[in-house]
């Protein structure tokens, strides 16, 4: 071999064997380097649809004692439609983190879908969404699963919903090269934990793990045979076969724990808002998700009875604060989480003509100034403790519904690795130390 | 005439020997027609339509509005398809009466392709077949249920 040429194929050989060990499963050629401000992410979508009128500016009184600071006593009007939950907070939330008091949903219509599908997907929406389809744009939970390195499997991000209707379609998007293969486990529990849950789901065929083994034999050879066409609708999320056992295992014990659940949290009934997030929270034990967001939607109770809604807030308040107590014991996630909690949007200054038993008006949301205007709250590791947000130099709030998902990105260290443009928004980096 | 004739005699050749549309067979004991192969299958099927196929194809009945709309629920409320349809089949084939292990084994190749054309509508190819066969040959363990259940969790299952 000539000198040159040994010399050239020396070079390439160190310049390969340099290079070779960054190519990843995911084609990429470097791992991700962002570094990550906490290891896991609550997301929980305060949704239905809260003024900061009755919020964080308390008219009502402070509906939020859980949440926000201040022991103002709710108007005596609406006093009696309001439950006494137990305060359960050693100190507020907002003394434990960083509270916007002057967020916005910016753009788009005022509507549930169009404020969940924003705050998942950080790009508002307009007229044309569909509500049978997943969004149009990448979830949160596509970008932590595809630009994590290593890729991460899908039980490490949860989607927690407390509607079905076009709910469930949140947990990926139609984008290209995004989509299912990087979405989120999602589950409904109301709807499929339950009486009829039990019925239809409660005594399944006991199959040995011998039996099994044997199944999936027979299964794999048939699907061996089987070409899954291409132009068919997705099936949705998929989980590797492991994970599928675990996730079926999960599913199965929550059901058969069922009948013996009870009052979990000793309050009497528990509203459809608690159940999620009781739920919410089993996934939280079991599988120490990543990335989860949750929901609640009792406060939309607001366009038939306005008592009923404040009293709502104070219910999604305390289902909050249990929310943070159980990330605060749950090892591996204490102390290494951070929670957001935000509305998905406002309602209107101007009331519909809906009465309730206590002379109160009802209101809707129909992207008025007032609809736009909502709240963020976050803490845990890395925010700021005790800090109050408003207005910037100009007058204009700081913070919109967009910002979450770039700040989701940045809290896991990812947000340098999603392709320029694809997010409306920026990064909260006021509301770390 | 002699004409006329050679014309009737090409049309008729060329009414013979002309395409034809692909043959789907039906059976008359319950109106189905058949796939020739599993390549035809394009289509996911919906949760309602996954549900009641699943539970005639076991009960040979039709499901019940109410149970429809009990599993229906139950399948929209996990993202994972796959796994909640496998805990929605394991828990209606519980229940299901089916052939002794015995007599599966006494004729396997008539269990197969029964088998086949009752859960995938269409016949086993010669290798699917003869594969299946030796596998439940070769694994005493095997019971029509496991069969069932392997083929109701199978990807082919969920499309038509």
């Amino acid at each position: 071999m000539k000198r040159k040429q040994f010399i050239k194929n020396a070079a390439l050989t160190a310049a390969g064997s340099m290079v070779v060990p960054y190519i990843l499963p995911s084609g990429r050629l470097f791992a991700a380097t962002g570094s990550r401000r906490a290891n896991h992410v609550v997301f929980c979508l305060f949704a239905g649809g809260v003024r900061n009128l009755e919020s964080v500016y308390k008219a009502e009184g402070n509906l939020m004692r859980n949440t926000l600071s201040g022991t103002e006593s709710i108007s005596p009007d609406i006093a009696p439609g309001i439950t006494q939950l137990p305060l359960i907070a050693s100190s507020p939330l907002q003394t434990q983190g960083t509270l916007y008091k002057e967020f916005r949903y910016a753009n788009g219509p005022t509507g549930h879908y169009n404020g969940h599908t924003t705050a998942i997907t950080g790009r508002y929406s307009d007229e044309s969404i569909q509500l049978k389809q997943p969004p149009k744009y990448p979830t949160i939970f596509e970008y932590y699963r595809k630009h994590t390195s290593p890729t991460t499997s899908a039980l490490n991000a949860w989607w927690i919903s407390n509607q079905l209707g076009p709910y469930p379609y949140l947990n990926y998007s139609m984008y290209d090269g995004y989509g299912p293969a990087y979405g989120a486990n999602m589950i409904q529990p109301t709807s499929i934990f339950n009486g009829s849950s039990i019925s239809v789901l409660g005594d399944p065929l006991a199959i040995s793990q011998a039996e099994r083994n044997k199944c999936d034999m027979m299964r794999d050879f048939m699907n061996g045979q089987f070409k899954v066409p291409q132009q068919a609708a997705s099936s949705g999320i998929v989980n590797t076969p492991q994970d599928a056992e675990r996730l079926q295992v999960f599913l199965q014990n929550q059901i058969a724990q069922l009948s013996n659940i009870g009052d979990p949290w000793g309050n009497g009934a528990m509203t459809g808002d608690m159940i999620n997030v009781y739920f919410g929270i089993e996934v939280l034990k079991e599988f120490k998700p990543e990335l989860m967001v949750i929901n609640m939607t009792d406060i939309d109770i607001a366009h038939f009875d306005y008592t009923k809604y404040a009293n709502a807030i104070g219910v999604a308040d305390y289902a909050l604060y249990k929310l943070w107590q159980a990330i605060n014991t749950i090892p591996g996630m204490a102390g290494d989480t951070v929670l957001i909690a935000v509305p998905e949007h406002g309602r209107n200054q101007i009331s519909n003509s809906v009465i309730d038993t206590y002379g109160r008006y009802a209101l809707d949301h129909t992207s008025d100034e007032m609809s736009r205007k909502i709240f963020c709250l976050m803490a845990g590791k890395g925010v700021k403790t005790g800090q109050v947000l408003t207005v910037d130099g100009q007058g204009n709030g700081i913070g919109q519904s967009v910002d979450v998902v770039p700040t989701i990105a940045n809290i896991l260290g990812i947000d340098n690795e999603i392709p320029f443009g694809m997010m409306e928004g920026r990064v909260l980096n006021e509301a770390f130390s | 005439m002699k004409m006329r004739y050679s014309a009737l005699i090409l049309l008729a050749f060329l009414w013979l020997t002309g395409c034809n549309k692909e043959k789907r067979y039906v059976y008359e004991v319950q109106p189905q027609e058949l796939y020739q192969n599993a390549a035809q299958k394009q289509y996911l099927k919906t949760t309602d339509q996954f549900i009641s196929i699943a539970y005639t194809h076991l009960f040979n009945a039709s499901i019940t509005n109410n149970e429809l709309n009990k599993i229906n629920v139950a399948l929209l409320a996990v993202g994972d398809k796959a796994t909640i349809q496998d805990m929605i089949v394991k828990n209606m084939i519980k229940d299901v009466q089916t052939i002794s292990n015995n007599d599966m084994r006494a004729d396997l190749p008539a269990f197969v392709d029964q088998t086949y054309l009752r859960f995938f509508n269409r016949k086993p190819n010669e290798f699917e077949a003869w594969k299946l066969k030796d596998l439940v040959e070769k694994n005493a363990d095997i019971t029509p249920k496991m069969v069932y259940y392997s083929m109701m969790t199978s990807n082919e299952y969920r499309y038509y």
